[in-house]
């Protein structure tokens, strides 16, 4: 016979036998990875602090202080600082400081990034724009914003309006590049097929370039959210009616190392928090990833 | 519809390309083609022979540098509702679910929310996929996006299909299962098909005709008068062979 069939192994079980039971392995398997993701984690801050700690130890009071008398300064402060009230803050903690400094970075970065988003995906597709775009932003990217800063408080006063326009203007720069790179990137098979249902340019704005980007949008999101603590609170130091970075301001004045410590881990705390709630939100927005 | 006359006319299509290096590729050279309404037109060729360029004119896609297309009588100037269009690569939207996709050309239209997830579950239905209407793309095969897509098209209903090799990326029993499902909605919809495809058995599978395109021109065109669904048997009489060899012939095999 020309197709003879040859003899059968022994010993191999049919398949349904021996992948009995691999969903609740790969949910374990993925309970598993998510658990050593957040171990290794752990173990970066944990490192973290005990180079502090470290070099805390070796070092006198009035230059660096212990992770643990920077917390405790932080406590003690958070609601109200006697300390401050010297300096014409009036009644306020860190806290309450640092709440004007996030409802201005959250303010800024809605405004200048819903702007920036829009300029930056449209003059991916439409030349015109993007040649009058695109000099004016690579200009304004890269002369630093932190120039603009006196004039901004010089133009406007020390009114939050200042730091939010700041932030605002920063952010439009910044996503303007990443949303017009984002547009760029995506494959253009997409918006052909939405062509040849009869899509209209707005129409393919809206259900393809945007639902299409955002997964790259939300990437330069975090990137310019994560600068945009630190311009906020220059700005602040600058000139500012409120805000931790006017905290900063008078403990530096009064050469306080806990407070100002206590200061950058308020700072860097609410900066994570923020970047962690935009990365859970983005991937329920971006369920499809 | 009068069945004698063209659903779709090409004269003298003419199109070149500027390569980088500067040289020009002539990509169609004045092709003439009349298309009838319910044929099911299968553009046979190797790769690089002009077949996707031929098919994006007739979308819209792409315009030609001379000559005129005409589509029911109109000339064409751009994509249209009148021309569905499969593409090569895989096109269903990663953003939407599954019955969204589907739904997606409805949207242009007058048609309520509603009623365009209801058809679009009818469609879902045809292709057999109305299990993962809620799912995302990505948790599909390349075979189940490819039924999306055709089930897309299909719930757009327009009176011409374009498909460019869309089945050119399955595997083997994955494809023959596809050109049935096409096949079938063809069928019942009775809607003129373009089809491209480098698949000497397919082309005979499906083709109520077949032309074969070659250099940017069309080498051959023939009319497949067998019933369907065909069988591979019927494709294997000593008349169908000595056309799959004359096919084999003009795309470079013997
Ligand atoms: N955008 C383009 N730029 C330059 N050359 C192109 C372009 N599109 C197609 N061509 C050339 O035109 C010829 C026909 O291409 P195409 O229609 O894609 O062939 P097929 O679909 O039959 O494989 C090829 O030689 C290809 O290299
Ligand atoms: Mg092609």
């Amino acid at each position: 016979m020309r197709f003879r069939q040859m003899p059968r192994l022994s010993g191999s079980a049919p398949l349904g036998l021996r992948t009995a039971g691999v969903d609740h392995r790969a949910n374990q398997a993925k309970f598993r990875q998510d658990l050593l993701n957040g171990l290794y984690t752990g173990a970066g801050i944990a490192l973290f602090f005990a180079f502090w700690w470290l070099t805390a130890s070796q070092l006198p009071r009035s230059r660096l202080v212990t992770p643990l008398e920077a917390g405790q300064d932080l406590w003690a402060n958070f609601v109200y600082s006697p300390r401050l009230g010297v300096f014409g803050l009036g009644s306020v903690g860190y806290g309450t400081l640092l709440l004007y400094t996030v409802s201005n970075v959250v303010t800024g970065m809605i405004a200048g990034g819903a702007v920036g988003i829009l300029i930056g995906i449209a003059s991916a597709r439409l030349t015109l724009l993007r040649l009058v775009v695109n000099p004016i932003v690579l200009v304004l990217g890269t002369v630093p914003v932190l120039v603009a800063a006196p004039l901004f408080l010089l133009w406007f006063g020390v009114v939050p309006f200042t730091q939010v326009l700041l932030v605002a203007f920063y952010s439009a720069v910044m996503m303007v590049l990443f949303s017009q790179r984002a547009a760029e990137n995506m494959n253009p098979i997409y918006e052909r097929w939405a062509l040849t249902f009869g899509a209209g340019l707005t129409d393919r704005v809206r259900h393809i370039l945007i639902p299409g980007t955002v997964p790259e949008i939300i990437g330069g999101l975090r990137i310019t959210l994560a600068s945009a603590w630190g311009l906020e609170i220059f700005a602040e130091i600058l000139g500012a009616p409120s805000g931790i970075g006017q905290a900063i301001k008078a403990l530096t004045n009064i050469s306080n190392v806990p407070g100002l410590l206590a200061c950058v881990i308020i700072v860097a705390a609410t900066a994570i928090l923020t970047d962690i709630l935009l990365v859970v939100l983005a991937r329920r927005i971006t369920g499809w990833v | 519809m009068d069945r004698d006359k063209p659903i779709l006319a090409a004269r003298d299509l003419g199109v070149s390309f500027l390569r980088a290096d500067g040289s020009a590729v002539v990509a169609l050279r004045d092709v003439c083609l009349e298309v009838f309404p319910g044929e099911f037109l299968c553009i046979l060729g190797r790769s690089g022979h002009g077949k996707t360029t031929l098919l994006n004119i007739v979308a819209g896609l792409l315009r030609a540098q001379h000559g005129e297309l005409r589509v029911m009588d109109r000339l064409v100037t751009g994509p249209g509702t009148d021309r569905g269009v499969i593409f090569q690569q895989d096109a269903v939207f990663p953003w939407m679910r599954v019955e969204e996709n589907v739904a997606f050309g409805l949207r242009f239209r007058n048609i309520t929310k509603r009623e365009r997830l209801e058809i679009a579950r009818e469609h879902l239905a045809l292709v057999g996929l109305s299990s993962v209407a809620r799912a995302w793309p990505r948790e599909l095969s390349g075979g189940m996006r490819a039924r999306v897509a055709i089930a897309a098209v299909f719930a757009n209903d327009p009176p011409i299909l374009l498909a460019d090799e869309p089945f050119g990326a399955l595997d083997y029993v994955t494809r023959r299962q596809l050109q049935a499902v096409l096949r079938d909605l063809w069928r019942r919809t009775g809607k003129t098909v373009l089809f491209v495809t480098h698949d000497v058995d397919e082309a005979m599978m499906l083709g109520t005709r077949v032309i074969v395109v070659k250099n940017g021109g069309i080498a051959e065109d023939r009319i497949i008068d067998l019933p369907m669904p065909r069988s591979d048997d019927d494709i294997a009489t000593p008349e169908g062979l000595a056309l799959k060899h004359l096919f084999l012939h003009h795309i470079g095999l013997e």
